[in-house]
């Protein structure tokens, strides 16, 4: 699979970061580096072993139905700039 | 000065809580000037009432504490204070402790020796020699646990080792729980299957009687274990007859670290507890890859949230929402935290996902079956902390990314199977201290408490 | 170009009526912005989800009464982009497995539309665009809205044309319902639309809001398609919105580079098993269905199949003809109901619910035509009245006159005076034309301003002309 210039641009783009050239120019030999090295886990044979996406096996933990405590709408706009009339700013969608 | 002792000095009236507490704020002071061990330091911090007698308690700055800067060592999130405390941070207060400040970090938590740290941070330097790095990510809390002359515990975090790492090269005592034995709830995500809250202490009593305090059930958490364990009993147990479990591919590291830790576990011997080699072939030869693939996808998606709404960081509004996200995110992530968002987003991406974030996950659960199958005969799993001693910052500029994670080759494995592990200090070297890390099975804390205070005492 | 080669696909979204959102005990009900709102549903650094418990079960109730395969355990995944809507830039759904699977609803032509997954996620905050969504400056966003518990039903792709579009909604809302997991006064349904003409490129049309639009929208986009198809143009493969003040769909973005979102386990969340006992517990409180209804009417109120049919085909007529049905004669009720009121909404293009008829204006209206208070005709205005609004019913009834003339001596009165006025048709009357009588009636009629009963008129002039 090909580490490229291209490759990089385009997972950064999905991440929304823009890089510079300098940043992919360094990037790009550490992240081929680095993908080589963790794709020697191809090699260990996983077959009917099941994926652990939890250290430890926790299961059926849910909540009952209820109310709780709200924010104000004050304390919820507490920590932006971008505000207007009880409403958060955000940038543009076209 | 133990906190117990401190304790009972507040209760006979030999201590003022509020003298004591100013002395601790001007001595944090004067050590920041000199060691940046601090992001925050609250000034007048609020003295709560409880058993801990207003215990100075420093808070690493991923874990949130209520309207105080909580930055996680990152530009993106300077001037974010939250509206709530950590549930840890909660029980402490709750308990009496005194939130002293925020303590400093590698950016999210992504790195081993604190010099990742968020643009305009500064890097905190060993307590020993400050050429050399404090080990991280949670270098300012050892730093400090170490540098302090009052009694104190520091809550932090580990991922990858960022307990224990640090704390091994600073010289103090680390502990680091079970998964779900400390809620996570107020603690920035860095990977949310593999972060635990953990302790820092100057000794294992203190660290012991500060985890009692930080853990327990809570319903805010979906991953909180249910536990109500006093850990303080098992300080002084015997440990005659205990098994250790030697980890082979472990002693393959710098001679001074080896030396240190073989003299420790003839030291245990001595107590009466039996070793043998044993061998982790799988942990040691993937744990690094396996850890870092799960990691850095998990933290793609946790740091997907900054882009300069709501908190943190902001930009003037301008252009459509792709490029104002882009721009906020560009101007407030460091380089290591672009670098492990692409690793990350690569991983889970269409067509590379098997290969890479599931085949990871595989893979963890026969490195977690490995650990498991030898605690059916072993107590304790034992090996160094870190390979090497605390490097020189020069050193570390000559380290490739890979090489960096590298380094975490002993504390991958425990971290990816959520197990209880604790570093103490069993030697040095040119003034440097070693570490020596326990390991012990879910909820096996006990076990790890019984060697390790038996240790300490001899 | 046959009819039958148009494909539709329907994602819908059912805002589910539990009182607290689907992660987070913030109210799912709240009107001032941002007033329901916590650092979860903020998506504030270190805050964590904690599943709600009813909404799975809401979902698994969906799942029983579509007659999906329930799934032995689920988990939650992370489906990442970015929008202003998004509080964590990631939404957290169900991707690789999902609560059930192969369910289906049936449309009164007797096709099945197959329903391949029902599954459960969070919706995201509500987008305000001042100056509309082309000129402002910038979005608002009110976060009340997220978290809320969606749950999000896929079709096949096999309705074939806006109508069964509309009417699959339609018979969807009326499951929702009866099961009582969704409130039609606060709940939204907002419908992805994937439409294409067979051999061509698929359009998704995104967020509409009422079976109503999606009948307009996918009527709009099937022609738009078919237009370009003739001239020998690309129909490209976008994503596009409903633009209610032009009548059009107008493109949202190309769907060349689809977005990758890199779906995960959500680590904060855990695996749930849908035990045996639980869903049968949830099985035991499924509602009597539609079927079963009918059988039950007939018995119980001994009223006409294809009324109870027809009534028991909308859980909200179903409560309204039941408790009209304790004060009133069932079969009246069943008959007014069916073939009165369900006309006057059918021919407006009106649901009940838009209407605000309670069971108590129609005990009232029925009452009075039951007691012969008012004539049949008269009721039907009133019905037609109702339908655009809701008004006492006795109250207008009295100010207007609209009492039924059935005093016979007034009746008789009127007769007399009509048969004065029209001596030639009484006399063809007597003659052997029996149609020259109905224009007697006519006239009475008119007399009485409609408030007589034709059937009586007729009588009372028989006896009369003699």
């Amino acid at each position: 699979m090909k580490i490229d210039n291209e490759l990089i641009l385009n997972v950064a783009k999905n991440a929304r970061l823009n890089l510079t050239e300098d940043e992919i120019s360094e990037f790009l030999p550490q992240l081929k580096e680095i993908l080589e090295s963790f794709s020697k886990i191809d090699k260990v044979n996983t077959k009917g072993i099941d994926p652990s996406f939890q250290p430890i096996e926790i299961k059926n933990v849910y909540r009952d139905d209820e109310i709780g405590k709200c924010l104000s709408q004050e304390e919820a706009l507490k920590n932006t700039q971008h505000k207007k009339e009880g409403y958060f700013k955000g940038p543009k969608v076209i | 000065m133990k906190i117990s002792e401190f304790i009972l000095e507040v209760k006979s009236g030999n201590i003022d809580k509020e003298d004591y507490i100013n002395k601790v704020i001007d001595e944090a002071k004067k050590i920041n000037k000199e060691y940046n061990y601090f992001n925050t330091i609250i000034e007048k911090p609020v003295i709560n009432k409880g058993k801990l007698n207003g215990l100075p308690v420093s808070v690493k700055d991923c874990i949130c504490v209520k309207d105080i800067e909580s930055t996680a060592g990152s530009k993106i999130l300077k001037g974010y204070a939250p509206l709530f405390n950590a549930t840890a941070v909660q029980n402490s207060i709750d308990n009496g402790a005194v939130i002293i400040g925020k303590t400093s970090q590698d950016e999210f938590g992504f790195g081993g020796f604190n010099i990742n740290v968020g643009i305009d941070f500064k890097i905190p330097l060993n307590p020993f020699d400050t050429e050399r790095v404090t080990g991280g990510s949670s270098g300012g809390a050892a730093g400090y646990t170490q540098k302090t002359k009052f009694a104190h515990f520091a809550i932090a975090e580990s991922t990858g080792g960022s307990i224990v790492n640090p704390a091994s090269f600073c010289g103090v005592v680390g502990l680091c729980p079970t998964y779900g034995l400390v809620s996570r709830y107020g603690l920035i995500d860095y990977a949310n299957s593999l972060d635990k809250i953990g302790i820092m202490a100057k000794n294992v009593e203190d660290a012991v009687t500060a985890l009692n305090i930080i853990k327990g059930y809570d319903k805010k958490d979906s991953t909180s274990i249910k536990d109500t364990i006093d850990l303080t009993k098992f300080l002084n147990k015997d440990v005659k007859g205990l098994k250790i479990g030697v980890i082979k591919e472990s002693l393959k590291v710098d001679k001074p670290v080896n030396k240190a830790v073989w003299n420790a576990i003839k030291d245990l011997e001595k107590l009466g507890i039996k070793y043998k080699e044993i061998s982790l072939p799988l942990t040691y030869k993937y744990g690094i890859a396996c850890y870092y693939l799960l990691a850095m996808t998990e933290a793609s998606t946790n740091l997907a949230k900054y882009c300069g709404m709501r908190y943190g960081l902001h930009e003037e509004l301008k252009g459509n929402f792709n490029e104002y996200f882009s721009q906020v995110r560009s101007l407030g992530f460091g380089k290591e935290v672009k670098r492990r968002i692409i690793l990350g987003t690569f991983a889970r991406m269409a067509g590379f996902r098997d290969a890479y974030y599931l085949k990871a996950a595989k893979v963890r659960t026969l490195i977690t079956q490995e650990y498991r199958g030898l605690f059916k005969k072993f107590d304790i799993l034992l090996s160094p902390t870190m390979p090497v001693i605390a490097p020189k910052f020069l050193d570390t500029l000559k380290l490739t990314p890979l090489q960096n994670y590298m380094m975490d080759i002993l504390t991958v494995g425990p971290n990816l199977a959520g197990l209880p592990h604790m570093t103490i200090p069993c030697g040095q070297e040119k003034g440097m201290p070693i570490g020596l890390m326990l390991i012990a099975d879910h909820l096996k804390e006990s076990k790890l408490i019984q060697v390790a205070g038996a240790y300490e005492r001899k | 170009m046959k009819e039958n080669e148009t494909m539709i696909g329907l994602e819908c979204h059912v805002q589910l009526a539990t009182k607290s959102k689907l992660f987070c005990n913030c109210p799912t009900d709240a009107t001032e912005p941002n007033t329901a709102t916590c650092p979860v549903c903020l998506g504030h650094p270190g805050s964590k989800p904690v599943l709600n418990k009813k909404a799975l079960d809401f979902a698994i109730k969906l799942c029983l009464a579509l007659g999906c395969k329930i799934l032995p355990s689920i988990f939650f995944s992370r489906k990442t982009y970015f929008y202003p809507d998004m509080s964590k830039n990631y939404q957290i759904t169900q991707y690789e497995i999902p609560i059930g699977v192969n369910g289906s609803i049936t449309l009164d032509s007797g096709k099945k539309v197959n329903i391949t997954r029902v599954h459960l996620e969070e919706d995201p905050a509500r987008l305000v665009h001042e100056a509309g969504i082309y000129i402002s400056e910038y979005t608002l966003v009110d976060y009340n809205r997220s978290g809320i518990p969606l749950c999000e039903i896929v079709t096949a792709p096999e309705l074939s044309s806006p109508e069964e579009a509309r009417e699959f909604l339609k018979k969807l809302i009326t499951l929702l319902n009866y099961l009582k997991i969704f409130d039609i006064d606060k709940c939204i349904i907002r419908t992805d639309c994937n439409t294409s003409i067979k051999g061509y490129e698929r359009v998704e049309i995104k967020n509409i809001n009422s079976f109503k639009d999606v009948e307009k929208a996918l009527g709009y986009e099937i022609e738009r398609q078919k237009e370009l198809i003739k001239n020998k143009l690309k129909v490209e493969r976008e994503t596009r919105a409903w633009d209610e003040a032009t009548g059009t769909t107008i493109t949202l973005r190309k769907k060349e580079t689809e977005e990758d979102y890199g779906y995960l386990y959500d680590p904060d969340l855990t695996k749930i098993e849908l035990s045996k006992e639980w869903v049968e517990k949830i099985k035991k409180e499924l509602p009597e269905f539609a079927h079963e209804k009918v059988e039950r009417f007939v018995r119980q109120y001994k009223i006409d199949k294809e009324d109870a049919k027809i009534i028991a085909a909308d859980p909200l007529i179903v409560e309204l003809f039941e408790k009209v049905a304790n004060k009133i004669a069932p079969e009246l009720a069943a008959h007014w109901i069916r073939r009165e009121l369900l006309r006057v909404l059918n021919y407006n293009k009106k649901e009940i619910y838009e209407t605000k008829i309670t069971a108590q204006h129609l005990i009232e209206l029925l009452f009075l035509i039951e007691n012969k208070t008012i004539t049949e005709r008269t009721g039907q205005k009133i019905i037609e009245k109702l339908v655009e609004g809701p008004f006492d019913v006795k109250a207008y009834i009295e100010n207007e006159g609209l009492v039924a003339v059935s005093n016979i001596n007034e009746l008789t009165k009127y007769c007399k005076d009509a048969m004065g006025e029209n001596k030639k048709a009484v006399q063809d009357y007597k003659s052997g034309n029996e149609k020259a009588l109905m224009f007697v009636v006519g006239a009475v009629m008119k007399k009485t301003k409609g408030k007589a009963t034709p059937k009586e008129v007729n009588q009372i002039l028989r006896k009369l002309i003699k």
